[in-house]
């Protein structure tokens, strides 16, 4: 945790959700400022410049996606979009536009700070080199070596399972799409289709989890993307 | 006949009503026979404009006898005509067989049981016919009850018929040679037995031929089997032979004698061959109705009894037929059941039945000259449409055939409409019953709506204003209500919401390979909490399954909740993929009490919650809800009793396509 208050950004027009907002995050120590309109919002994040903001994709005054991509030309703040359930295409469209992660109406507020301390932990320096070996949970993952040990076992995995593997572990706790992962393991100009991701993470499963319906590191997000299960309490950064 | 107390037109028309003369008040009722001569439709109308001067009813009244000798066809038309006539103009028509008695008493018994007050009979030519049979009038007015008698100078005020000449009776060549024939071979045989007998028997051979092609051929070849006899008979067998000249003038008498008998049994035949022909005709009709009736019995939609009238028409009548209804606002639409597209003629056919509401076309007074024959099917209220006919094989229609035809088109327009209120009926009874589905729908929402709601307002007013003595634990207790109600809100809003959504056909699968137990993972997270520490065996083949992830998740969460909540707590839960034939099959099961017999196919209904079963939150979409995704994706889902106990629902979706791992782009 930075030592500083961090400061969340909240652009949400309900009142209510606001307040509730305001009180869960000021009584877990972060610094909370208001924004009601997308105007509002961009203007306080260009000046605050705030730790992470957490956006609302409905807003009266414009489409909260667009203000994502505005955001994210400007600065790399860690952006969590509040998103309405069964708007699957919103959010892809949303991290792929720069968002980090979304949250969906409604939920707890473990599971928010949850997405909070994800985000920032990720934004902490971005300049700074990957570390070369990183664990969550018992996986331990070392990238100069290549090698993987589940629970000081080693595992065998090929290329495309290493690097797609290395992708979620970098991002652990954050979700990313089919799309981003397919560019980050394939590449850009790759012809690879969204499948090719389910079927190395069907792969992946089989070596790593007990019960592939139960998985307990890999985790589906249905329609989205994957996340790997972030494991804050014992994370070594 | 002014010995007979009769009314004379002039007189009745002075006379107001038929009870100023039978000194009572029974209603009056008019009667006319009505038979084929050309003068009965001026009797017919006049009989209708004393009825009507009235305001009373009147019956038209035929009596089907025995037709008098050498009746001809040209007078059977003339009969038909003329009964349409009076049911144009508004007489019950009453068609009778009489037998024996005479014309005068049949009338006079069926006055008497219709309880007319006033017969209209003509006075017609003088005929020899009328004259021989004795005076009608003189026998009508020996009833022994009270009717006034109109007897109307006839005199037929129609233009003949426009198909009036009736073809002659076609000469059958056939016939007439094998009445020569006959002729030829009583000769032969004349000849062989003259030396032994005399010519009495010659005579009574001829007899013979003359007799037998009196039966069996009709008229002209009797004519010239009789001629050819006597001619054969004066030249071979009568002094002198061979020549026709005759010395005895007895034989003379023979000769008549042999026409007049040959022209006795020709009437006899002739009456028997036309009673016969009438009694096969009501016999063809009878049955031909009363088929037609089973076939209307059988009931169904309009659209069925459509299909089956034009199918049974077509093979009863041997005649293009079509059916021609009206739609609501009264217009014709296109023939229904044939190929047929109607001339311009015939819609002008068409519209004009519509309009008049008598039979118009072929062999009728309008477009007579038109193959298609229309006929009106009366509604009760309206005009149903029209029966068409096309008697395309040509041929004049014989008159018996419109007799048929016209109760025909009444009785299917019967059937129709009987079978469109029926239909009617169904469609106000399920229009009922969605309303009432909509009603409880709204009941059992705002029901599932405001419960929660109540109990989370509840709860934290409390905890805003705890009273004096709350315990220190309280808030706890209320907070975890209030957490609980919260979620059971959002799962009905989602479920409401769900539903709608499918139901108006704005959710269509996107279908994509999907990993089944990536679904199956996701559904079981999201319920991580309502399933707790029960048993979940998932047992999955590591198969690709074309589907919409997104919402077969969500119609897994809705089984996998349906059977947390409707088996004991802690008891397990089984998830069981396979695949069978061409369909990928998922199913869920639990160790409840199963699904109530009788019920598993209402459980997928909206709002179905199961009778006897101990009312459980949520308004019943849920399996409504798996329905409609079963479905979006060609699905389907179906619900049964396993037999060691417990519900198992089971949803196949198709599998199509070559699933990715076989895909030859692929490669790793």
């Amino acid at each position: 945790m930075p030592e500083q208050q961090p400061l969340v950004l909240i652009v949400e027009d309900d009142s209510q959700l606001r307040q509730y907002l305001t009180t869960t995050l000021r009584s877990h120590g972060f610094k909370v400022a208001e924004a009601t309109t997308w105007e509002e919002g961009r203007s306080l994040a260009l000046q605050l410049a705030p730790d992470v903001v957490l956006l609302d994709l409905g807003l009266p005054d414009g489409d909260g996606l667009s203000l994502a991509r505005e955001l994210r030309g400007a600065s790399r703040v860690p952006i969590i979009v509040v998103s309405a359930r069964g708007r699957e295409e919103d959010k892809i469209l949303a991290l792929d536009m720069g968002a980090d992660d979304y949250i969906t109406k409604p939920f707890g507020s473990g599971e928010l700070l949850a997405r909070i301390r994800v985000a920032l932990r990720h934004s902490v320096d971005p300049a700074a080199p990957p570390p070369s070996v990183v664990e969550v949970g018992g996986l331990r993952m070392d990238f100069l070596m290549r090698e993987v040990t589940l629970n000081q076992k080693p595992v065998r995995l090929t290329k495309n399972e290493f690097d797609l593997l290395a992708v979620l572990i970098r991002h652990a706790g954050q979700v990313l799409t089919n799309g981003q992962l397919l560019q980050e393991v394939w590449g850009e100009t790759s012809k690879a289709h969204a499948t090719y991701v389910r079927i190395y993470m069907r792969s992946l499963r089989k070596k790593l989890e007990a019960d592939p319906t139960r998985p307990r590191l890999l985790l589906t997000e249905l329609g989205i993307g994957y996340r790997l299960k972030p494991e804050l309490d014992s994370q070594s950064e | 006949m002014p010995s007979v107390p009769l009314i004379h037109p002039a007189e009745a028309e002075l006379e107001a009503d038929a009870g100023a003369v039978s000194g009572n008040v029974r209603t009056p009722r008019f009667m006319v026979p009505v038979d084929g001569r050309p003068a009965c439709d001026g009797l017919i109308r006049a009989a209708c404009r004393m009825a009507e001067a009235r305001g009373a009813p009147w019956i038209g009244v035929h009596l089907d006898g025995p037709r008098p000798l050498l009746s001809s066809r040209v007078e059977e038309r003339r009969l038909a005509d003329n009964l349409r006539l009076a049911e144009e103009l508004g007489a019950d028509l009453i068609r009778l067989h009489f037998s024996s008695r005479s014309v005068a008493r049949e009338l006079l018994a069926l006055a008497k049981t219709h309880q007319v007050t006033h017969l209209v009979v003509g006075r017609g030519e003088p005929n020899w016919r009328a004259r021989l049979s004795g005076s009608l009038l003189e026998d009508l007015a020996q009833g022994d009850f009270e009717l006034v008698i109109h007897v109307v100078p006839t005199k037929s005020s129609a233009a003949p018929s426009p198909l009036a000449p009736e073809p002659p009776e076609a000469l059958d060549l056939s016939n007439l040679g094998i009445a020569i024939g006959f002729v030829a071979l009583a000769t032969g045989v004349g000849f062989l037995v003259f030396h032994y007998l005399g010519l009495a028997d010659v005579i009574m051979l001829y007899m013979l031929c003359i007799t037998a092609a009196a039966t069996q051929f009709g008229r002209w070849p009797t004519l010239i089997a009789s001629v050819l006899s006597i001619l054969a008979l004066d030249f071979f067998f009568i002094e002198p032979r061979y020549t026709f000249v005759l010395t005895d003038i007895q034989h003379i008498g023979t000769f008549t004698m042999m026409i007049g008998v040959g022209w006795v049994i020709l009437g006899l035949a002739e009456r028997i061959r036309a009673q016969t022909r009438l009694a096969q005709n009501q016999e063809r009709h009878t049955r031909t109705l009363y088929r037609l009736g089973k076939e209307l019995a059988e009931g169904g939609s309009v659209a069925a009894i459509q299909q089956r009238v034009v199918l049974f028409l077509r093979q009863e009548l041997d005649l293009p037929v079509a059916l021609l209804l009206c739609d609501a606002q009264g217009r014709l639409p296109v023939p229904v059941g044939t190929g047929l597209r109607l001339e311009a003629e015939e819609l002008e056919i068409a519209r004009t039945v519509m309009e008049r509401g008598v039979p118009v076309g072929h062999g009728t007074e309008l477009f007579t000259q038109s193959p298609c024959l229309m006929l009106p099917m009366p509604g009760t209220e309206r005009p149903l449409g029209v029966l068409g006919l096309w008697f395309t094989t040509g041929g004049a229609m014989p008159a018996s055939r419109l007799d048929l035809l016209v109760p025909l088109a009444s009785q299917i327009a019967l059937a129709l409409e009987r079978a469109s209120l029926a239909e009617d009926r169904t469609e106000a009874r399920i229009q009922a019953k969605h309303e009432q589905l909509r009603s409880n729908l709204l009941s059992s929402i705002s029901h599932d709506l405001r419960t929660p709601l109540g109990t989370i307002t509840g709860a934290t007013t409390t905890l805003l204003n705890p009273g004096p003595q709350s315990a220190p634990g309280d808030p706890k207790v209320l907070l975890g209500t209030i957490l609980q109600e919260s979620r059971r809100l959002l799962r009905m809003v989602n479920n409401l919401l769900d539903i709608t959504k499918l139901e108006s056909g704005l959710v269509q699968a996107k279908k994509e390979w999907a990993a089944i137990e990536e679904v199956v993972g996701s559904a079981l997270s999201h319920l991580e909490e309502q399933l707790g520490s029960r048993p979940v065996s998932v047992e999955l083949p590591e198969i690709w399954v074309a589907m919409d992830p997104v919402l077969m998740e969500q119609a897994l969460i809705n089984l996998l909740d349906n059977a947390i909540k409707f088996s004991p707590p802690g008891s397990a839960i089984e998830v069981r993929g396979w695949v069978e034939g061409e369909q990928f099959r998922l199913s869920v099961a639990d160790e409840g009490p199963g699904l109530p017999p009788g019920e598993e196919e209402l459980i997928f209904e909206k709002l179905f919650r199961g009778t006897g079963r101990p009312v459980t939150p949520g308004a019943g979409l849920g399996l409504a809800i798996c329905k409609g995704i079963a479905q979006a994706h060609g699905g389907s889902i179906t619900g049964r009793t396993r037999p060691q106990g417990g519900a198992q629902i089971i949803i196949a979706l198709p599998m199509t396509g070559v699933s990715p791992e076989l895909n030859p782009d692929f490669n790793s």
